[in-house]
Formats: structure tokens, C-alpha cells, sequence
């Protein structure tokens, strides 16, 4: 092996999709396609556009973006899934791609034969998956079912069966789209300890997520993309950076026109605990909302009040306090707010007496979770809030 | 190390049979999976296996060797049982290989392998019932005390050829089902009128011999004609193979070709489209 060789080099790499039907979905349309004129009005747009990167053997990327930003369409060109419509990738090594797992698992079939399916559908031979089975059925924790239907599975059975096949594979470049979004929080660490290690190796991995959390613990570097562009290629917490600014998220608000004669909002700025402005936080960190007033005399009259708002715009909480400062901090404690979108609205006022002042929405905040006990329900809405509740 | 290459503009003809090979796993285990399910599902999975082709042989053979009355050099049952096996093997490859791509569009929009392999692994598939019929012919042969002549010896190219044209269909309707939904529904109808433009339940010269030569050379442009008399002549000798072989052997080889072409062609689009 060539030292610093590249492992992945994109040129040029574009995919076109035509929007609406795709080509003529019936032959008599075909067929009336040979007599009548070609219409090439066909609206279509270009899902990956002209994206240039090279990724380096060994390295761990993680690849972000909005929903819809190319991720995607650029998982399944690099996995040679779909034939891109202009550009080169060069790959240099063997590919496993991991875009689902238990990929052609049948319901029909025992576990051990879908092990073994399922293995060689991911590129494995069938004495590679042999050679394998007993790590593979171990790491699972289904030993005891494995000549079992899986239709007769837990879907976490299913789902750790399937990861585990999928952990098992040994490829030189391995390509992964968000399936660490399974199972129960301490699989789910499993899962992380065996990419981890995976990464250690040498091997060359990349991620796709929109999981900030998780692209934080496991990648050296991120790409982002937006629109099927290219936006960052760097470091992950610099891309991390890159695609908050990108996304919209606004994690200051300042108002240089306050003049001294009356009391205002200055700023606003969201804090990690380490102090910094940032809009991307994990579900176990708190955030800090700095306040920054132009105080006056009569200032004590007037409280702040923080609503936090959810993606959809409803209200979560409202904190208020009496104007006792210049700089005022509110803290949102840790393992509070669940994943999410969050914008934050700041009103001055007398309550019910007088408004002084009204930022709606001044700040927007995004809360990720790679590790709290609910992130296994992925997608479900399950509120914005952990409650604060103990089962007896 | 191998570097692999990409790239938009260029196209192969042929799927690339070296890949092919490398992925040979995957296709026995394909055809392992369909052959598990198929009898998994049902306690008497083998036995509906065999029944409907069982009564299909039971019929033909009522209406044309009872009612028609129709002459066979061997018993009209053997007769006709000699070439139900050949045309199930057939009308089962082409009918699963053909329904095979757009059945397994989840393995094909989350993964890549070469896809000509899952056409290809109902090839396998299909030769386990294959081999039941033969058992079954075998036991008919023996009760009624016929022993094969020595051109069984050809009956292996018989079945190759049966196997070429199988493929060769389905692998062409997979691919057109992939772009044209339409041609699910074409399927059965070419199973049904094929049944009988098939010298399955009668002797071969009964169709040429009423109709003009231009038209014989059209009746055996369906390559089953050819395939299911020649092995029933390696089996029971009799009418032989006349100059119409060639034109099978030419059918099925360009039948076979091109399908590998058209699918090469759409198999790029293949996870766009399905």
C-alpha cells in the first residue's frame, strides 16, 4: 500500500434527476415517443453538483447536511448504487456500503440463515461469513434464537442481528448512512465502540449524518453539503461550524442602534459551557443565554421574559425575571430539552401593563442526541422536554 | 491494489463476467433463499410444487392423447410429461427471472452487486423442480418399461439450451419490467399461448406438417419448439431434430446475447428507475 495514497478522489462528480415521471413508465408512451417529437422540457435538477474532494486512506469523514442537501444521492454514487451523470470516482480499495441494515434479510429464514444472506449480499463470501458466524452471533446477544424465523423477532433482535452482520464486515473503505440510529442506548454504545475501532484499524470510513453529536465523537474530518454542493471540507468541528452558518442558525443577536437613554436589548448570544458561541448542542450539555441590557434608571421596573419555542413554533417554557443587571444569564440545565429545533423570543416588558420590547425568534439553537434512552425511537415526535419524572 | 474507476461517460456492453464470478456466492445463496422460502412457508410446499404441473400433464394428456387421440412413439402420458418438463423448467425461469428485479428493488436501491445475478440465480432455482419432474419421468419410463435411446447423451445440450432461452427471456423481461410495467402483465399471457405453440402434447410434425415451410421456420422461432422435440428425441428417439435445429440454436443464442446487452444498458438506471 502506498503511503498517502487516496482511498476515495471525486472529480467533477455530478448526478442529474428529472423531476416528476422518470423516462416513459409505460411502453405506449414509449411507443408514442418514437412518433411524436421528443419533449425534452423535462424539468430536472442536479441532486449532486459538481463536487471535487479527494479523502485519504484512514480517515474518518463525516459527511453533513440538511435533508435534501445531496447526501444521499452522494452515498449511493460513491457505493456505485446509481451511475452518476457527469465526473470520475476513483476508489481505491474494497467498498462495503451500509446504506440499511439487514439488507434482503427474509422473514421467513432462521437467523443464522439470514447471517449468512445477508453477509453475502454485503460482499462477504459465504466462508468469510462462516469464519465469522460465532462473533457475529455473540456480539448480536440472540444466541439463543438464532434458529428462530426472524419474523419471530423483537425488532431490536432484528435490528442488533442485522448490525452485527454489518460490524462483521472487514472492508477497506466502508461507507455508512445514520445507521447508528438503532437500538437501545447501550447497543447503541456497542455500535459506537465497534466504529470506533473500525476507524482505529486504518480503514477508511465515511459517515453520513445529520446527527451532529455523533459526526463530533467519530470524525477527524466533515464535509458539507448543501444543495449538492460543496460547501467545507475540514476539520469536523470546523465543518461542524461551517454548516450551522450555513444552515441558518443564529446563535447572536445585537442591536448597535440602542441608544443609553432607555432600557433594551443590547444582545443575546447562546453559550456552551465552555463559553462560546455555538447553536449546536447535545442533549447532555447546558446552554447559556447571555443577555446583554442597556440599563436606566427606572430599568428595575421591567422584567426579561425567555420563551423557548419549538420547530413547530409552539412555546416549551417561559422564564422571567425582574431587570436586576446588565448582564443577565439564563441556564437551561442539561439533559432538559430533547433533540430538536429551537428559537428563542425575548421580550421586555411591565407584565400586562407595557411591552417595551418584542424579538421574536432572535435565536435559533439545535439539540442533537447520540445518547440519551430515547434516541432509539428515532424520527417519533416524543416532545421537547425529558421529563423530570422517577418510576416506582 | 486495484484501483476502481467510475465514470459517467463510460459505458460496457457486457456485464463484466469476472465481477460476476467474484460475487458466485451471492448467487448460490440467492437461489438457496427462494429455495428455503418456497418450501419454508408451506408443510406440502414440494407437493404444490408438483401439482400444478401435475394436473396441467394430466389434462393436456386427457384431451389430446384420450379425446383428440393424437399418435406418440411412446405412451401419450410419458409423451407429453417428457415435454411439460422441459417447458415448467422454462415458463418458471422466465416468469421469476422476469418479475426478479423489480421484486428485489429494496436489495437494489440500498446496495451494489452485479445485478444480472438475481435473474441468473432463478436459473438455479428452477432446476430443483426440474429435477423432481425428472425423477417423476424416470419412474413412468420404468413402468412402462422404455428405456432412453443412446441419444440421451444429447439431452445435457437439450437442457442447456432450455436454460439459455430461459435466461435469455427473463432476463430481457426483468430488465423491460424495470422501465415498462407494463410487460408484468405480458408474462402469463406468453406462458398460456406458449403451452400450446410448444409441441408439448403433440408431436412436432403435426403443426409443420399443416402448415407452409415459411411458416414452420415461424413456429420454430419460438426456441422452445426446438428444445422440448430434441429432447424428447434423446429421450425416446423418434422424430428427430430436422433442419429446423439450426434455426433454434441461432433463436436462443441471439435471445440469450442481446438479453445480456439491453440489461447491461438498463442496468445502470436499474435503482433510479425501480
Amino acid at each position: 500500500m502506498m503511503e498517502g495514497k487516496y482511498a476515495i478522489k471525486v472529480e467533477k462528480l455530478s448526478k442529474r434527476y428529472t423531476i416528476g415521471t422518470k423516462k416513459a413508465d409505460s411502453f405506449r408512451q414509449a411507443l408514442g415517443g418514437i412518433f411524436r417529437k421528443k419533449n425534452n422540457a423535462k424539468a430536472s435538477f442536479l441532486a449532486v453538483d459538481n463536487l471535487n474532494f479527494t479523502i485519504n486512506k484512514g480517515e474518518v469523514v463525516g459527511i453533513i447536511g440538511k435533508n435534501g442537501a445531496g447526501k444521499s444521492t452522494l452515498l449511493k454514487l460513491l457505493s456505485q448504487i446509481t451511475k452518476p451523470t457527469e465526473g470520475t470516482i476513483r476508489i481505491n480499495g474494497r467498498v462495503a456500503s451500509l446504506l440499511e441494515v439487514g439488507t434482503g434479510f427474509h422473514p421467513e429464514l432462521t437467523g443464522r440463515e439470514n447471517i449468512f444472506l445477508n453477509g453475502t449480499i454485503l460482499g462477504m463470501t459465504r466462508a468469510e461469513v462462516s469464519r465469522k458466524f460465532d462473533e457475529i452471533v455473540a456480539f448480536s446477544g440472540v444466541e439463543k434464537f438464532i434458529d428462530t424465523p426472524v419474523k419471530h423477532y423483537s425488532s431490536g433482535m432484528y435490528v442488533r442481528l442485522a448490525f452485527s452482520v454489518a460490524a462483521h464486515l472487514e472492508p477497506e473503505i466502508l461507507i455508512i448512512d445514520e445507521v447508528l440510529a438503532v437500538g437501545d442506548a447501550e447497543f447503541q454504545q456497542k455500535c459506537l465502540g465497534k466504529m470506533k475501532s473500525i476507524a482505529g484499524e486504518g480503514r477508511t470510513v465515511i459517515f453520513v449524518s445529520h446527527n451532529l453529536a455523533a459526526v463530533k465523537e467519530l470524525c477527524q474530518k466533515g464535509i458539507v453539503i448543501e444543495k449538492g454542493k460543496l460547501v467545507f471540507h475540514g476539520e469536523s468541528s470546523a465543518a461542524i461550524q461551517a454548516y450551522q452558518s450555513c444552515h441558518g442558525s443564529q446563535s447572536h443577536y445585537e442591536n448597535k442602534t440602542v441608544t443609553t437613554d432607555k432600557t433594551a436589548v443590547k444582545a443575546i448570544a447562546l453559550c456552551n459551557q465552555a463559553l462560546q458561541h455555538c447553536t449546536e448542542f447535545t442533549v447532555n450539555e447546558p446552554i447559556l443565554i447571555d443577555i446583554d441590557l442597556n440599563i436606566v434608571s427606572n430599568s428595575a421596573e421591567y422584567a426579561v421574559f425567555i420563551q423557548i419555542n419549538d420547530q413547530f413554533g409552539s412555546p416549551v417554557f417561559a422564564a422571567e425575571k425582574q431587570i436586576s443587571n446588565q448582564k443577565m444569564t439564563l441556564e437551561i440545565a442539561a439533559n432538559f430539552l430533547t433533540r430538536g429545533n429551537y428559537a428563542i423570543s425575548c421580550y421586555i416588558h411591565i407584565p400586562r401593563l407595557e411591552r417595551i420590547e418584542t424579538l421574536d425568534n432572535c435565536c435559533q439553537f439545535n439539540v442533537s442526541d447520540a445518547t440519551s434512552s430515547l434516541v432509539i425511537h428515532g424520527n417519533y415526535n416524543y416532545g421537547p422536554v425529558f421529563g423530570n419524572f422517577k418510576w416506582h | 491494489m486495484s484501483e476502481k474507476i467510475i465514470e459517467s461517460n463510460k459505458r460496457q456492453l457486457f456485464p463484466d463476467f469476472r465481477e460476476v464470478f467474484r460475487y458466485k456466492d451471492l448467487f448460490f445463496t440467492l437461489a438457496w433463499r427462494d429455495f428455503r422460502v418456497r418450501y419454508a412457508q408451506t408443510t406440502i410446499g414440494l407437493l404444490w410444487a408438483l401439482l400444478q404441473p401435475l394436473i396441467t400433464l394430466l389434462i393436456l394428456s386427457l384431451v389430446f392423447g384420450t379425446f383428440i387421440a393424437v399418435k406418440t412413439p411412446v405412451p401419450h402420458l410419458l409423451f407429453t410429461l417428457a415435454g411439460m418438463s422441459v417447458w415448467t423448467y422454462f415458463s418458471y425461469v422466465m416468469t421469476n427471472a422476469g418479475s426478479s428485479i423489480i421484486s428485489s428493488q429494496n436489495m437494489i436501491k440500498k446496495i451494489y452487486f452485479p445485478r444480472i445475478i438475481i435473474p441468473f440465480s432463478k436459473a438455479l432455482v428452477g432446476l430443483i423442480d426440474f429435477g423432481i419432474t425428472l425423477i417423476m419421468l424416470i419412474a413412468l419410463m420404468l413402468y412402462y418399461g422404455i428405456a432412453p435411446t443412446a441419444n440421451v447423451l444429447f439431452a445435457p445440450l437439450f437442457l442447456l439450451l432450455g436454460i439459455l432461452a430461459a435466461l435469455g427471456a427473463g432476463i430481457w423481461l426483468s430488465a423491460l419490467t424495470v422501465r415498462y410495467r407494463d410487460f408484468q402483465h405480458v408474462v402469463p399471457f406468453i406462458v398460456q399461448i406458449g403451452l400450446y405453440l410448444t409441441p408439448i402434447a403433440y408431436p412436432a410434425e403435426y403443426a409443420t406438417s399443416h402448415l407452409p415451410k415459411w411458416a414452420a421456420t415461424l413456429y420454430y422461432l419460438n426456441p422452445m419448439a426446438g428444445i422440448v422435440q430434441g429432447f424428447r428425441w434423446s429421450l425416446f428417439g423418434g422424430e428427430a431434430p430436422n433442419e429446423f435445429l439450426l434455426i433454434t440454436i441461432i433463436t436462443v443464442v441471439v435471445l440469450f446475447v442481446s438479453s445480456l446487452l439491453f440489461f447491461k444498458r438498463i442496468e445502470d438506471e436499474m435503482a433510479d428507475l425501480v
